[in-house]
């Protein structure tokens, strides 16, 4: 009876530690094939990188507007809120509120939001073309897959996820500054003050956004490439490139974090 | 010039698909492999050309061993042996004329400026040229295999495998596409594969046939030799009898 059970642990242990493995093993494989195809300028369709950036941007737009313009309020509104039950004083409200969103929540929070809106649109996209036989038929063709659908969609989102970051980080201070304005009187002049703001957190920011950017499609461009039969097969790629992608944007925001505290400010 | 499997093994995890396969398809040849469903008939084709990899065994295509072949190396092999998929696989993005044009184009089969008018001319060989500009999700299936028969043919290959082309068709439909594989085989000389449980096709068009059963090939013969067989595996396949000696996958 104890053997019996001591022989299934060990089994499913070793299951599980051979599959984390493997799924790490492919991951990395086709991250590199992903660094190698941005160089096969050859196999790139004409303006198949532009159609992508528009496709990330356009789906994008309007979710990234709205969540981040009314976070921006409400982080504003519950900051000033407090300050006014303490001090009163409401001068360094804008300053650090600015400094708080270029250098650690509009990098995260905009990349969380393409994590669910783009992941999902990557894996779902990939994965219907794995089940329909359609990567066979590509790799039929003398097409790469990866070089194919994967690459163009990893530079645009790199680019798309830099500017949609800037117009993010433009947006929630306005939202905010308008916040602090109407609700506590806090006088725009005393808002925007940029001064906190160093390059090092510009630099931070920037990484994180571009970190993030190549992050995404490369998580879920491996959540559809390795898509498990039928539509409900997509279905669980789609789950989870939201979650893996989501999961490495927090990841490599901490990395990113840390090494900034440490090197750059 | 001919495609061999010799003694194909593969295995899924700890599901044994292929016990075994031992077989070959001379150029010019129509190869019906055929069996009931999920005893391995496309798990065998998509072997030939690197979709799959043995777990022991060896292919060989014209006389060169493919089962260790890199990604890359398999490029010259598929421009060899086409494949018309199950579900056709037309892409989904692409109207249908660039469906074609691909693979002239990624395999540079034709120059650059003529690859349009190559795609065309494919097109016009299986009846599809009025539909060259719309794109897959608004033809019938009938018309998207034609179309994917068109693709397989750009690469002007010397072997096609055709998954279960007939699947889903209706009669009508599906005797086209066996009269229009027959056609493509004997004008061309095409060695062909053809997966299939579909008894119309493999009596109507086969020079041979292969029946996988329990992950090895159980007859290898002519039709006539088939269709004369007493073997009550073989005659409880062809009269479709749920009841006899043979096993079939999941009842």
């Amino acid at each position: 009876m104890m053997k019996q059970f001591l022989t299934n642990f060990f089994a499913a242990v070793g299951d599980k530690t051979i599959s984390v493995f493997t799924a790490a093993k492919t991951l990395l494989l086709v991250t590199l094939n992903i660094f190698r195809g941005i160089f096969h300028f050859k196999n790139r369709e004409k303006g198949e990188i532009l159609k992508q950036a528009y496709e990330i941007g356009n789906r994008s737009f309007l979710f990234v507007s709205v969540t981040l313009s009314a976070l921006g309020m409400v982080l504003v509104f519950q900051v000033c809120l407090q300050i006014n039950k303490i001090t009163g004083d409401q001068s360094q409200v804008g300053p650090e509120f600015i400094k708080g969103m270029i250098h650690a929540f509009v990098p995260i929070l905009t990349a969380m939001m393409l994590a669910t809106r783009v992941g999902a649109g990557i894996a779902a996209e990939i994965g219907s073309m794995k089940v329909t036989e359609q990567l066979d038929a590509l790799r039929m063709s003398g097409v790469d897959p990866i070089d194919y659908l994967i690459v163009p969609r990893f530079i645009a989102s790199i680019f798309m996820t830099f500017i949609l970051g800037i117009y993010a980080a433009l947006l929630v201070i306005l939202a905010g500054a308008f916040m602090a304005h109407h609700s506590f009187g806090v006088n725009y002049n005393v808002f925007f003050v940029f001064d906190k703001v160093t390059w090092g957190d510009l630099i931070i920011g920037s990484t994180k956004l571009l970190a993030h950017g190549s992050a995404i499609p490369v998580v879920s461009g491996y959540c559809g490439l390795t898509t498990k039969v039928g539509s409900e097969g997509v279905g669980v790629a789609t789950t989870r490139a939201v979650i893996n992608s989501s999961l490495a944007v927090i990841i490599l925001d901490f990395i990113i974090s840390a090494i900034g505290l440490m090197t750059i400010q | 010039m001919s495609i061999k499997f010799k003694n194909v093994h593969k295995s899924f995890g700890n599901k044994k698909v292929l016990k075994g396969i031992t077989m070959q398809v001379q150029k010019g040849e129509i190869l019906f492999v055929i069996g009931t469903s999920g005893v391995g008939k496309s798990v065998t084709i998509k072997h030939i050309i690197g979709l799959l990899k043995p777990t022991s065994g060896s292919i060989e295509v014209d006389g060169k061993k493919v089962e260790h072949l890199k990604e890359k190396q398999f490029i010259p092999i598929r421009k060899k042996v086409a494949m018309v998929f199950q579900s056709s696989s037309l892409f989904d993005s692409l109207n249908v004329l660039a469906n074609i044009a691909l693979p002239l184009e990624k395999h540079k089969i034709v120059p650059g400026d003529k690859i349009q008018d190559k795609a065309m001319q494919l097109l016009t060989e299986v009846g599809m040229e009025k539909y060259a500009s719309v794109f897959p999700s608004e033809i019938g299936d009938g018309m998207k295999k034609r179309v994917a028969i068109a693709r397989a043919l750009a690469m002007q290959p010397d072997y096609i495998l055709f998954d279960e082309p007939t699947t889903g068709l209706d009669p009508v439909s599906a005797r086209r596409v066996d009269k229009l594989i027959l056609r493509l085989a004997k004008d061309r000389g095409t060695g062909t594969i053809v997966v299939s449980h579909d008894l119309p096709s493999i009596f109507g068009i086969s020079d041979k046939i292969a029946m996988v059963y329990q992950g090895k090939i159980y007859f290898e013969g002519s039709r006539e030799e088939y269709q004369l067989s007493k073997d009550p595996i073989i005659q409880q396949f062809i009269k479709g009898t749920s009841s006899g000696p043979m096993e079939t996958p999941g009842f």
